[in-house]
């Protein structure tokens, strides 16, 4: 479904990626670990068009992503649940889920997806009328992942829904995630520092260190490897 | 005649000239708020949207008398309304080819948010159509002068018998003005256009990444910014006369109006316009009329001492 190919990015001068390739199917759960500043969220920008790579492609369901403006890219179905959620603060909690159902998709399904969305969250129910800056860090997350799925995307994009978050909360919201993954058949592609849950998640992981794929593979592979269990899960080799 | 009657009247004529008058500085501050409240643009030539406006509204009715043949009703105040699409393009024009590079998505965590640069270009923008207004229009005052302009319906009150004048031009002007209001606000709380424009300015990045064209919007809005302010030059044409400079005697109340109302309400901002107009009515009683905006800036420093937000100002930020 989505197939990112030998993608490099600079910023000035300084490489942010370095040959990197990243391949989403259809259906599947893939996740992206490693530490801060490895390039995880240049990665999600560099396929929402936000950043512009160097070079290598991007291609989803077939089309060229390079080819299009950032904005056009919603609209074939790809939502982005940015790093540290960027809600849209002045507005309020149902206007922001109203703008994740800005592309076609979206405003086709809306009532359908707005139930999903209550059903899953629903905080987000009982505060539609609030200022989306005004609520608490983990129901703006809350609600960052909504106003994603408002779009009815066929990919969900998600940079460090955990982050910030009181344990607590951040296993709410992983479930939620695995849950949407698991009842609607949602793709999703994930980015966390939190590897342990992140990787037991998923289909198949890719491990990024300083701006190149070091590991990748299936959960298995990654949760055998030595390093990633003693860097990233404190395990014993 | 007694002097409290002469006292209840001035009162009372200064009340509704300031309602009336303050409707349509309304209305010219809800054209800023658009860019400078909610789109966060510093546009120093809003004040000169405004003389365009009020010039289109000249030669539409007057000057090339294209409306004249609508009578002096209709007349000036359809030229009034169609100078918002024309300065509406204008706008977009504008921001589609300097605007855009010193604000939107380009200065968007830059640490002045590109205000620096949108000082100065929009001062540039302000000196080079006040300049091109001198050549094109002329030094010479103009008003788009009809009999509503100089007549009015007096309402005779029961308190001391004192009359009350209703100028027709403002009157009919400030319901326009109202009527405009409202429009821009349905139009950005109810619309999927309206929505997709809050958004763009609220979080830029967060937009593109729900798909809205993020630069069409902020055109857009600008465009609807520029519009808005000529419309009501145009209404305040149609009873005030005025040169190619006449912008920059608009353009700190409008900021004074929009601060006062609070950042980022188009609601706001209309009240920040109507205060000023009313201020401004009502110290023209004891105050000689060149202290006028003088008693503006002392009832604004007021109410940004006690109320700093401004009127409708809220702090969508967790504390």
């Amino acid at each position: 479904m989505l197939d990112v190919t030998g993608v490099s990015v600079s910023y000035g001068g300084l490489r942010a990626l370095t040959d990197v390739t990243v391949t989403v199917g259809a259906g599947q759960f893939v996740t992206v670990v490693g530490p801060n500043g490895a390039g995880k969220s240049t990665l999600f920008k560099t396929i929402s068009g936000v950043v512009q790579p160097g070079s290598g492609s991007i291609r989803f369901q077939g089309q060229d992503l390079l080819a299009m403006k950032p904005s056009k890219r919603a609209h074939l179905g790809i939502a982005h649940v940015p790093e540290g959620r960027q809600v849209f603060k002045a507005m309020t909690v149902r206007e922001n889920l109203e703008m994740g159902a800005y592309p076609e998709a979206g405003q086709r399904d809306w009532a359908r997806v707005l139930d999903r969305i209550h059903a899953l969250f629903p905080i987000l129910a009982e505060r539609a009328t609030q200022l989306a800056g005004t609520l608490s860090g983990g129901e703006q997350q809350m609600l960052a992942i909504g106003r994603g799925l408002a779009g009815a995307p066929k990919l969900l994009m998600l940079d460090e829904p955990s982050m910030g978050l009181a344990p607590a909360i951040a296993d709410l919201i992983f479930d939620r995630i695995s849950q949407i993954h698991r009842e609607d058949g949602l793709t999703i592609l994930l980015v966390e520092q939190r590897v342990a849950e992140a990787l037991e998640l998923c289909d198949r992981g890719y491990v990024l260190e300083t701006g190149r794929i070091v590991l990748e593979g299936p959960y298995e592979t990654l949760a055998g490897d030595d390093r990633v269990r003693r860097s990233y899960l404190g395990l014993d080799a | 005649m007694s002097d409290p009657q002469i006292l209840v009247e001035n009162f009372l004529n200064a009340l509704t000239a300031g309602i009336l008058v303050g409707c349509i500085y309304g209305l010219m501050c809800v054209g800023l708020g658009l860019i400078f409240g909610v789109m966060r643009v510093v546009n120093f030539a809003q004040g000169d949207f405004l003389m365009l406006g009020m010039y289109a509204g000249y030669y539409f009715f007057t000057g090339w008398g294209l409306l004249a043949f609508l009578g002096p009703y209709a007349g000036p105040l359809l030229s009034a309304i169609l100078a918002g699409p024309v300065i509406f393009a204008g706008g977009m024009l504008l921001h589609r080819f300097l605007i855009s590079r010193v604000s939107g998505l380009r200065t968007t965590g830059s640490l002045d948010e590109g205000h620096f640069g949108q000082l100065i270009v929009t001062l540039g923008v302000s000196l080079v159509l006040q300049n091109a207004g001198l050549i094109v229009f002329g030094s010479t005052p103009r008003t788009v002068n009809t009999p509503m302009s100089s007549s009015a319906w007096v309402i005779e009150t029961h308190i001391f018998d004192s009359l009350v004048f209703l100028n027709k031009a403002r009157l009919i002007s400030s319901l326009l003005a109202i009527l405009a209001a409202i429009a821009l606000y349905v139009l950005l709380e109810r619309t999927r256009l309206g929505r997709s424009l809050r958004a763009a300015a609220d979080n830029p990045t967060a937009a593109t990444y729900v798909g809205v064209d993020v630069d069409r919007a902020h055109r857009i809005a600008f465009g609807l910014g520029s519009g808005i302010t000529a419309v009501a030059g145009g209404l305040i044409a149609t009873f005030l006369s005025y040169s190619p400079f006449v912008g920059l005697d608009f353009v700190i109340i409008m900021y004074a109006g929009v601060v006062l109302g609070g950042m980022g309400s188009i609601l706001g901002a209309f009240w920040g316009g109507l205060t000023v107009g009313f201020v401004q009515q009502f110290s023209g009683l004891v105050l000689p009329p060149q202290l006028q905006n003088a008693a503006i800036f002392v009832v604004f420093l007021l109410i940004l001492l006690l109320r700093p937000q401004g009127f409708f100002g809220r702090s969508a930020e967790r504390a």
